[in-house]
């Protein structure tokens, strides 16, 4: 609940303004009553005094809701800015993937879901607040008018809390089992709209359509036996509460035609005191009802606080330096591992590689290739030993500077959404006419239908998968980098790009460029001045 | 707001009844609502007249209070009928509206069909067709049973306290809620278009964040991606306040409007009293009323904080559903040949992909396409198999032209095996059976023919259970299934684009014999990539 503390001290000050507003209603009930009264008992009434004070008041109680809500937002921005800036942060920082989840559930966590904490700090806290004043107070009120009125909201009063704690139960599964619900069909429809294309091949469009109706209505079926429960529930308290109000105006009329001589203190009950009896009677059970029609707003918000902190407790691999822009590291570009381990433990030979050299670490699959890549990157910083490079130890406060002299080919691109300038270039200098034509992806780009300005989205869009290992080439080398890391850069292509591929580093290696390449391509590690087997013994 | 008339059409056409009964009952809570409250505040103001006036012995007290009984009670259990119904009719509706995205989707330009399988896409899609549930629940039902049920308070306020009070109440309540919505509903629209914009964003970045976080680092722009995020959420978070405030003025002014008409009506009807036209008792009566009709306008809140949200929705979601439905055509036998004339093709971006291309491809044949990466393999087997469309030339199947084939008939013809092949949750003979109805010994023989009945069989038979996207099978076995899902529709044509992906070369060569064996009589064009592929072929056709 720490991640509720933000918002705490504005919450309050919200569920006390919260409850003054529900106080004004019995100011305004009094004036009624009032007036009503005194039109019965021939007294004079100020027609027009009467509505100007209860509009006053009926303007001042909006004015005081609409304060209470503001400084209830306010507090949930509060917390939800808080609860999301951490997460971007604590995604920023860190250097390996969290165990939480994907980028995309990672995403939904700080978008969506952590929205649902606005309605439990707006509309539930606000609720709570006003159940523990509001009911107790005009209690105390009916007593002091007639304690036959006092006695039946007195007894209706404790079956309440009993009653809040079985809907409470019934809601929350309720809500539980429904989202769930909501979710598989969701989930129905994710899997049949991402497998359009084989399905419109098959001819399996009209039976994919009936099974999913059929699936759909299913579900359906089942939703509605769930929120059965739920509605049912609520409309018991509906019922204790229309109930209760009933026996109160019944005992009021009666008292007032002269049938009924009991429950008051001594005078009989004046015919304002029944009035204002009725008008408060509502009110007694209303935060009750505001309270539990907010109830699912709690179960969402403890969904999603669990999950807040299932991501906050994978710390992870913090990583070395801040991923900024900065000047290069200044000496040669040399890099070495000495009594590095890989993550889990087994220890790596020691490599040292020269400028300008060329060399390939090869190994089977699980050998730590790269691993070796990420280390030498400064990526990760190693738990046991020391990568140099540039002559001096890599650390916190060298990394970034380190990284500025790197040419980096990962095994899978991640495309940016955004142009393909913009993802070549990520903000860098550098040639980029001598990049494209290196990788050998000038014509590629040109064609593209509005060229560099062409957006890439998530899986690459237009780019086969050659064209997209190749952009990732001249990416790479746009800097004109000191060293290169490049991980499998020629798996999965055909021979042709692959020869491309090969070529273009070489060419970087020609201008004078140190080329560390992780692969299992034997024709690739061929070319090489130097191959590094990882998985040899020392 | 257009957008969201087609789909309050499209739902109001599909659940009529349900909407209406709906509708009807929830007119029956409101009005029973503003009975008990009218009717409480008369008993009570007439029985203490009675009783001062000493008439009290004589005072019919049993029909009044059984009538408060009877609508304390009968509204709590109209509000529990009217909720299960217009809860049902509102998924009944949104399932309608599913279905017919996955049916227009299905009948979609190939290029669509990829564009909405990235997970982004998919989740804005399921989360806009989720948030049209408030278009009924939170907006049309209330709009509807509201509006009806100030007109009949109206008319039996008029019957009884007369036309100054009845216009009062009930015009006071309607031009407010009117002049709320007019001027909220305007500010919404553009406000949650632009937050939902923003959410897009923060959600892309973030993710572009995660999934690039190594590319980003390395290349020094992490802290910049970091603080596009930030930005981004910066946009978010002001619109939402603008959101909220909006809201919130909203639930003020509808406050505000139902104070000053019941004020009013206090005024009024004391004046009225005073000046001996109206009885005391039904001046209480029309205050009383002029309080619960509040709860007539109240709903109108939430209705408007959505609002935006839902009329964006609604915009993304009809665009979707204006699509045609899937036409299921006659099945027709293919004779000939598959010929391609001339063709020229565009890339699926655009730019020219390939021009004047001709081939022929007979029953029995087996051809390959081979070519570097990027050339248009893949683009030219969708061109054959009708998704690409063709800028030049014509495609010929069975004599007559692919654009003249009903879509049944094509499908029966022709099965193209596309590169990145999907499976779905369910057993292995539900994914088997998504090629048509096929006896076990049918399953188990395309099985075998792709080497994969081993497999399978070791999983625990066709009744083995598949993840979502075929989880539980390895990257080659699930190629293989496709591929004998493939086989199963026993298409004249076979177009497979590398379809022995992830397999070692022993597999492959084995794989490809044994479609041989099962498909005896069907021409294959294959979009080669290894030798195994290209061996297998009668001829190799090299694209340039």
């Amino acid at each position: 609940m720490e991640l509720l503390a933000p918002g705490k001290a504005g919450a309050r000050r919200a569920a006390g303004v919260s409850v003054v507003s529900g106080l004004v209603w019995i100011a305004q009930a009094a004036i009624v009553a009032q007036a009503l009264g005194s039109l019965l008992g021939q007294g004079a009434v100020n027609a027009l005094g009467a509505a100007a004070g209860f509009a006053v008041l009926g303007v001042l109680r909006a004015a005081l809701v609409h304060a209470a809500e503001t400084r209830a937002q306010d507090a949930a921005d509060t917390v939800i800015g808080q609860a999301r800036s951490a997460i971007v942060a604590a995604e920023a920082r860190r250097s390996d993937d969290n165990t939480f989840g994907g980028a995309g559930a990672i995403a939904a966590l700080a978008g969506e879901k952590l929205e649902l904490l606005g309605p439990y700090l707006t509309r539930y806290a606000l609720a709570r607040a006003r159940v523990g004043v509001l009911p107790l107070v005009i209690l105390a009120l009916a007593f002091w008018q007639s304690w036959a009125v006092g006695l039946i909201l007195l007894v209706a009063g404790p079956l309440i809390p009993v009653f809040m704690a079985l809907i409470g139960l019934a809601a929350k599964e309720a809500s539980a089992r429904q989202m769930a619900e909501i979710g598989t069909l969701n989930d129905f429809l994710v899997e049949r709209l991402s497998t359009l294309v084989d399905i419109r091949l098959l001819g399996a469009g009209e039976a994919v359509t009936s099974g999913f109706a059929a699936q759909a209505g299913d579900l359906r079926a089942r939703t509605m036996a769930v929120l059965r429960v739920a509605f049912l529930s609520s409309t018991v308290l509906e019922l204790f509460a229309a109930i209760g109000v009933a026996m109160v105006a019944v005992y009021v009329g009666f008292s007032l035609l002269g049938a009924l001589s009991f429950g008051t203190w001594g005078a009989p009950l004046s015919p304002a005191a029944g009035i204002f009896l009725l008008l408060l009677a509502p009110e007694f059970f209303q935060p009750l009802r505001d309270l539990a029609a907010a109830w699912h707003d709690k179960a969402a918000a403890d969904a999603v606080l669990d999950e807040l902190a299932a991501h906050a407790a994978d710390q992870g691999q913090t990583l070395p330096g801040q991923g900024a822009r900065v000047a290069p590291l200044p000496g040669p570009a040399s890099v070495a591992l000495e009594g590095c381990c890989l993550p889990s433990g087994r220890p790596i030979r020691d490599i040292a590689i020269q400028p300008g050299e060329r060399v390939a670490l090869v190994g089977p699959s699980g050998a730590g290739k790269t691993s070796v890549l990420r280390l030498m990157a400064g990526l990760t910083l190693p738990e046991r030993g020391e990568v140099r490079v540039a002559g001096q130890p890599l650390s916190m406060d060298n990394a970034d500077a380190w990284r500025a002299r790197l040419g980096w080919m990962p095994q899978a691109p991640h495309f940016l959404s955004g142009s393909l300038r913009a993802n070549l270039t990520l903000g860098r200098e550098g040639d980029l006419p001598r990049a494209l034509h290196a990788a050998a992806v000038d014509k590629v780009a040109d064609a593209l239908p509005r060229g560099l300005n062409t957006r890439l989205g998530e899986t690459g869009g237009g780019l086969s998968g050659g064209e997209a290992r190749r952009m990732t080439l001249a990416r790479a080398i746009l800097s004109a980098p000191d060293l290169i890391l490049a991980d499998e850069p020629t798996a999965d292509l055909d021979p042709a790009t692959a020869a491309l591929v090969t070529e273009g580093l070489l060419a970087e290696a020609a201008r004078g460029a140190t080329l560390v390449i992780a692969t299992h391509d034997p024709a690739l590690a061929a070319r090489m001045d130097r191959v590094i087997d990882l998985g040899a013994a020392k | 707001m257009k957008h969201l008339w087609a789909i309050l059409r499209f739902m109001w056409h599909d659940q009529r009844n349900a909407l209406l009964r709906g509708a009807a009952l929830t007119a029956v809570v409101l009005a029973m609502g503003a009975a008990l409250l009218g009717l409480s505040g008369w008993f009570i103001t007439a029985a203490a007249a009675a009783g001062l006036a000493g008439v009290g012995a004589t005072f019919d007290v049993f029909r009044p209070s059984a009538m408060v009984r009877f609508l304390a009670l009968g509204r709590a259990a109209a509000r529990y009928g009217e909720r299960l119904l217009t809860h049902d009719a509102t998924l009944r509706a949104l399932e309608s509206l599913r279905l017919r995205v996955l049916a227009a989707h299905l009948a979609a330009p190939h290029g669509k069909m990829l564009q909405i399988r990235g997970a982004q896409a998919l989740n804005r899609l399921t989360a806009d067709i989720d948030a049209l549930d408030g278009v009924p629940l939170r907006l049309a039902l209330p709009v509807l049973a509201g509006a009806a049920v100030l007109l009949i308070a109206g008319l039996v306020l008029w019957a009884l306290v007369g036309p100054v009070l009845a216009l009062w109440i009930t015009g006071g309540y309607a031009l407010g809620a009117l002049a709320v919505a007019w001027a909220t509903a305007q500010r919404m629209v553009p406000l949650s278009r632009r937050a939902e914009r923003a959410a897009q964003a923060f959600r892309g970045r973030l993710i572009d964040l995660i999934r690039g976080r190594g590319d980003l680092a390395v290349h020094g722009h992490l802290a910049t991606q970091r603080g596009a995020v930030e930005a981004a959420e910066e946009r978010r978070l002001s619109l939402r306040t603008a959101l909220h405030r909006a809201e919130r003025r909203a639930g003020f002014l509808l406050s505000v409007a139902g104070t000053l008409v019941a004020a009013g009506a206090l005024a009024i009807g004391l004046m009225a009293a005073q000046a001996g036209t109206l009885e005391p008792a039904l001046a209480a009566l029309a205050f009383f009323t002029a309080l619960a009709l509040a709860e007539v306008v109240a709903p109108l809140r939430r209705g408007l904080s959505d609002f935006g949200r839902m009329a964006d929705a609604a915009r993304r979601v009809g665009r979707d559903i204006a699509a045609p439905e899937l036409v299921p055509g006659a099945t027709r036998r293919a004779m000939g040949d598959l010929v391609a004339r001339g063709l020229s093709l565009l890339r699926p971006g655009g730019g020219v992909l390939m021009q004047g291309f001709s081939l022929t491809l007979r029953p029995g044949q087996t051809i390959a396409l081979t070519g570097p990466s990027g050339v248009g393999k893949s683009t030219l087997l969708l061109a054959l198999a009708g998704l690409h469309p063709i800028t030049e030339g014509q495609i010929d199947l069975g004599g007559s032209p692919l654009t003249d084939w009903p879509e049944k008939g094509l499908r029966d013809a022709l099965t193209l095996l596309p590169q990145r092949s999907a499976l779905m949750v369910g057993s292995v003979a539900d994914a088997l059976n998504l090629a048509g109805p096929a006896s076990e010994a049918e399953h188990w023989a395309a099985l075998r023919a792709v080497r994969l009945d081993t497999v399978i069989a070791d999983k625990g038979g066709l009744a083995a259970l598949l993840g979502p996207r075929g989880a539980g099978l390895s990257g080659g076995e699930g190629r293989r299934l496709a591929l004998a899902r493939a086989i199963l529709r026993r298409p004249r044509f076979l177009l497979l684009d590398e379809p022995t992906e992830g397999l070692d070369d022993a597999t492959a060569r084995a794989v490809l014999a044994g479609i041989r064996d099962f498909l005896p009589d069907a021409g294959i064009l294959i979009a080669a990539h290894r030798p195994a592929e290209v061996e297998f072929a009668d001829r190799v056709v090299t694209l340039k």
